[in-house]
């Protein structure tokens, strides 16, 4: 069973301030039953398939500057650096 | 019993370009936040696209440190919030579906103890946080992205080494080994940096974090070591945690408590397919592969019949080694070999020194063969060495300036050592007695010359005069 | 001049001047703002197009080279980035999002003299299948407002089915685009995995999504993927499709062709869907295919696979919004960081912070195994299947969704009954391989799309299938 415990464990983790946790448990829930199935499916003795390159395929280790001043595009701190809160 | 392992991260500050985009990989020269791009600053829809050429190096190392290379090699996102971090994920290597980091299971040998290589990972460096303001509360952090994807190679050990020597020593010969394989220049601020973990008998494991430069590190678990073994002494046990070594106090303090365990939720990067090592790149690389230190170092004895510890000291610097490979000429060899470790090791011993040199191969060729021919002596030699590093004049330009010349004239040196013999006359009067003493006539024509008479032709002519035999 | 042309029509009429670009352009706009305040297909309009319209109309008439688009609007998916516009995914985290970049499909399509007129709606950051959860407000279905659109990529299929544009590229991640595409009417296409590059689609879940087109015609959809298909330097993942022509031979037809039902995909569903699925069957046979039941057993466990990828996936891929480097106003002073980070990304809509729950608690370390792992497994197993059912046939069908449109809130806060309306779209995502839904019945008013999947990189006979089926219907357009 998903406690509430655990739902405000994941929301820390995932860091998004959930006001009441009481009303994810239930969805929660829910949804890890259906993904339960998944112990059915008889796939113990699969393999993992994943796409695949080759060397070749990757790129050439070249120096080319962004053509944008970027910073400048972003939020910034008097046009250089970008602001953080404080870190304890 | 000491167990202490290690995780060094090393940047490849050889690369032209960062891990994941072609901004510039030494971001050290750029004013804050001007060497960045959608991929490296994370922005929403942007994607990572491999640098080529960091699969290579990263191979190279790994062959070095004799690990195993995988047939296809992964990437995988390591999940965790920090403002220097623009994904908030890291692209690192991860073993959770077998071996697919680009090296596993590697060795070596330091002073006879077998140090076992667990893993040798590709990833992202973080970009890098100024803190600002004065007090605890207008306190803010500034965030410089240049840094952010700058590719680095983790190698981590087993906990292997038993005392902070052996750690140093390992250092030493890492930094040495990744700089002879043109990865990396070590000596470039924030270049190499070194987490290690430590713990003694029946104690917990205690990782070290922030250990600014490695030559701290030593020093660092030292201080962890002792800690440790005084908790024990009084009975106390040793918790697991991670401390932070404190640079300006030289000491390792606990990091605040975390309220949670990490979890990094590491899976797999789906934005970049596994990459096929085709064994044929593999031994490409392999034979593109710098000679190893040990290996320069047997050849310098075998070959050149140049000291043990000379080739010791000449092989584990690429700099001066490569400089020794282009001077040499097989028969002068031994001498160049000499002139680089005796003196001009003591004349470029920084990095801007290096820099500001205006010595070249053939400066160190010439000089050689000089000695060699007598035409000027290995006392000179320093002088005109020093004179090269700073004008890089050629050799007979500056024995003509500084008058260096070697004096084998009969005639000119035998005017000298009359004077000296009028002069000395207590010690001439001694010879007879102690016939060691024209030793000490000898150095007072060589004074006389300032060094410039051919000692052995000296002391010939000496014997002659006062008719010893 | 009419605005309900297909895309290859829309070329000939301004090569024939019968209209201009700038006329044709007005007209859209001026359409667009009588309907749109109703219908809700946008979230922002381009103000520059009738600048940019007359630009190419006076490439045109002063014979200069001009694109193969020749300044057709066509509608962006508010996740596509458009340099210089807001690209917000119709989340509130990123209302002050300006792209300081094209994605690669955008930066095709404008070197070809297209006009992106807007940007459309969708579910925030494409979770959802019914554009409820765009935190701006749903768009509506134009065959009946009382009705979702479907989604994601709703506003792009309702601009299409409302003539608000030409066409629309959206974004597939479970059947984004396809689903939308079934539900108001328009030709829906998710192509092979690595066809087109996703470079600046902001990602939900990268391993598995593709942008595709939603257009009128088949053809139109074809044409689409001459411009924009193709590997990409900026996308590690696509695939070479050796300069494929998408519009050559499109009416080779399908006789001869083995089509198999995938049976798993045609049982629950609803009576009217079933109707339609055997009047499509029937259709094939008569343009010479041969019909044959496929069952695929892993089918059963696609959803719970999608949706532990999904979750694991979106909830590192939307880690970087923590409101730093761009995201919407909210000053960060006496904040901690972590307390920061977890107040502004309070900006997600529910739906997004359940998915960013659910996956959190997923791959977490105690679950990494009993979840993701075996979510992998099913997909390499589906594939396996999907794989071998190839051998035997060429084409799979199935209905591209098993119920009708539905009316607003009649689902949303059961899950799992959500989960299932993906029942027949995920498939083609998990596996990698192209699929698109071809509008084939119109029941009580209500549209109903057939859908046709191939094996990977046979984009092209998914499309020669779907255009010889179009042409066996005589649909209504919506009227507005």
């Amino acid at each position: 069973m998903v406690s509430k415990e655990e739902i405000e464990r994941v929301a820390k983790l995932m860091r998004i301030e959930v006001d009441d946790h009481v009303v994810h448990i239930d969805r929660v829930q829910k949804m890890i039953e259906y993904f339960d199935i998944l112990d059915k499916a008889g796939i113990e003795s699969e393999e993992l398939i994943v796409q695949e390159q080759t060397i070749e395929n990757l790129r050439e280790d070249k120096y080319v500057p962004y053509e944008e001043k970027l910073i400048e595009k972003l939020k910034n701190y008097k046009g250089t650096f970008v602001r953080a809160p404080k870190l304890i | 019993m000491v167990k202490i392992g290690l995780e060094i991260h090393c940047q490849l500050t050889k690369l032209e370009s960062k891990l994941f985009c072609p901004c510039k990989a030494d971001y050290r020269s750029f004013e804050p936040n001007t060497n960045i791009c959608p991929v490296c600053i994370g922005l929403p829809g942007s994607l990572p696209r491999l640098n080529q050429k960091a699969i290579e190096k990263g191979t190279l190392i790994s062959l070095a440190l004799n690990c195993k290379i995988p047939e296809k090699i992964s990437f995988f996102r390591k999940n965790y919030f920090y403002p220097d971090l623009p994904k908030n994920y890291q692209i690192t290597q991860f073993d959770a579906y077998g071996h697919t980091s680009i090296g596993n299971n590697g060795k070596i040998t330091i002073e006879g103890k077998e140090i076992r290589i667990t893993r040798i990972q590709l990833e992202e460096d973080p970009g890098r946080l100024i803190y600002e303001g004065t007090s605890e509360k207008n306190k803010i952090t500034l965030v410089d992205y240049n840094r952010a994807g700058t590719p680095l190679v983790e190698v981590v050990t087993e906990p292997d080494f038993e005392n902070p020597k052996q750690v140093r020593v390992f250092m030493n010969i890492l930094v040495d080994l990744l700089e002879n394989l043109g990865v990396s220049e070590p000596s470039l601020e924030g270049a190499v940096r070194a987490d290690g973990n430590v713990s003694i008998e029946g104690g917990n494991k205690v990782e070290i974090k922030n250990v600014g430069s490695f030559h701290d590190l030593e020093k660092a678990v030292h201080f962890e070591i002792t800690r440790q073994q005084s908790l024990v002494e009084r009975g106390i046990p040793i918790e697991l945690e991670t401390r932070q070594w404190d640079d300006r106090r030289k000491i390792t303090v606990s990091a605040r408590s975390k309220e949670e365990e990490q979890d990094y939720r590491y899976f797999l990067e789906g934005d970049i397919p596994w990459i096929l090592l085709d064994p044929k790149y593999v031994d490409q690389f392999k034979q593109n592969m710098p000679e190893s230190i040990a290996s320069k170092r047997d050849r310098y004895i075998e070959q050149f019949k140049i000291p043990a510890q000379v080739a010791d000291v000449l092989s584990s610097d690429k700099f001066y080694s490569d400089l020794f490979e282009l001077a040499h000429n097989e028969k002068n060899a031994k001498e160049v070999a000499n002139i680089i470790t005796t003196d001009l090791m003591g004349f470029v011993d920084t990095k801007e020194k290096r820099q500001q040199s205006k010595l070249t191969s053939k400066h160190l060729s010439d000089l050689a063969n000089a000695i060699i021919n007598n035409t000027i002596t290995r006392n000179s030699s320093k002088s005109a060495l020093q004179e090269i590093v700073k004008t890089g004049k050629s050799l007979n330009e500056i024995i003509t300036e500084l008058d260096l010349g070697h004096v084998s004239d009969e005639f000119e040196l035998s005017a000298v050592i009359e004077k000296v013999i009028n002069e000395e006359s207590i010690a001439v009067k001694e010879i007879k007695e102690k016939p060691e003493t024209v030793n000490f006539l000898v150095g007072k024509v060589m004074k006389k010359t300032k060094g410039k008479a051919d000692p052995s032709l000296t002391l010939e002519l000496l014997k002659k005069k006062l008719k010893i035999y | 001049m009419n605005l309900e042309i297909s895309a290859l029509k829309y070329l000939d009429e301004i090569k024939n001047e019968n209209f201009t670009v700038e006329e044709f352009i007005s007209k859209t706009i001026e359409h667009i703002k009588k309907i749109d305040g109703n219908l809700h297909a946008f979230l922002s309009i381009n103000e520059k197009a009738i600048q940019q319209a007359k630009e190419i109309d006076r490439k045109i008439k002063s014979k200069e080279k001009i694109g193969k688009c020749m300044g057709m609007p066509l509608s962006i998916k508010d996740n596509i980035c458009v340099k210089d516009t807001k690209t917000t995914c119709a989340s509130k985290m990123l209302e002050d999002f300006i792209s300081p970049y094209d994605a690669t499909v955008i930066k095709n399509l404008k070197s070809e003299d297209a006009i992106i007129i807007g940007k459309t709606n969708l579910d925030e950051f494409a979770m959802g299948l019914t554009t409820e959860f765009s935190a701006f407000g749903p768009s509506k279905n134009p065959w009946n407002t009382d009705y979702v659109p479907g989604g994601s990529s709703g506003g792009s299929a309702v601009s299409v089915s409302a003539l608000e544009c030409i066409a629309s590229l959206g974004s597939d991640t479970g059947g984004s685009v396809r689903n939308p595409a079934s539900f108001c009417s328009t030709v829906g296409f998710k192509p092979t995995y690595g066809l087109i590059s996703r470079y600046g689609l902001i990602s939900y879940s990268n391993s598995i999504e593709q942008i595709g087109p939603l257009t009128r015609t088949v053809e139109d959809t074809a044409f689409l993927l001459n411009i924009i298909a193709g590997q990409d330097p900026m996308d590690n993942t696509t695939i070479d499709n050796k300069g494929e022509n998408y519009l050559k031979n499109l009416d080779a037809g399908i006789d001869g062709k083995k089509i198999g039902v995938i049976s798993e995909m045609t049982k629950n569903v609803d009576k009217e869907v079933s109707s339609a699925t055997k009047n499509a069957i029937v259709q094939f046979e008569k343009l010479g295919a041969k019909i044959e039941e496929i069952s695929l057993d892993m089918i059963d466990y696609s959803v719970a696979s999608y949706y532990t990828i999904t979750a694991t996936e979106a909830g590192s891929n939307l880690a970087r919004y923590d409101n730093l480097r761009y995201g919407y106003d909210f000053d960060l002073e006496g904040y901690e960081f972590n307390s920061y980070i977890s107040k502004a990304r309070k900006n997600f809509g529910p739906e997004v912070t359940r998915r960013m729950i659910l996956g959190g608690f997923v791959p977490s370390a105690g679950h990494a195994g009993k979840y993701f792992l075996k979510a992998l497994k099913v997909k390499n197993k589906l594939t396996a299947e999907i794989n071998e059912a190839f051998t035997k046939v060429d084409l799979l069908i199935s209905p591209t969704v098993p119920i009708l449109p539905f009316k607003f809130g009649e689902k949303i806060d059961d899950p799992v009954a959500l989960f299932l309306i993906d029942f027949n779209t995920v498939t083609a995502n998990l596996t990698g391989k192209p699929a698109i839904s071809v509008p084939f019945e119109i029941s009580n008013g209500l549209p109903i799309g057939i859908q046709i999947h191939a094996n990977t990189l046979q984009d092209k006979l998914v499309l020669q299938a779907a255009h010889a089926l179009e042409k066996t219907t005589n649909l209504p357009g919506v009227s507005i």
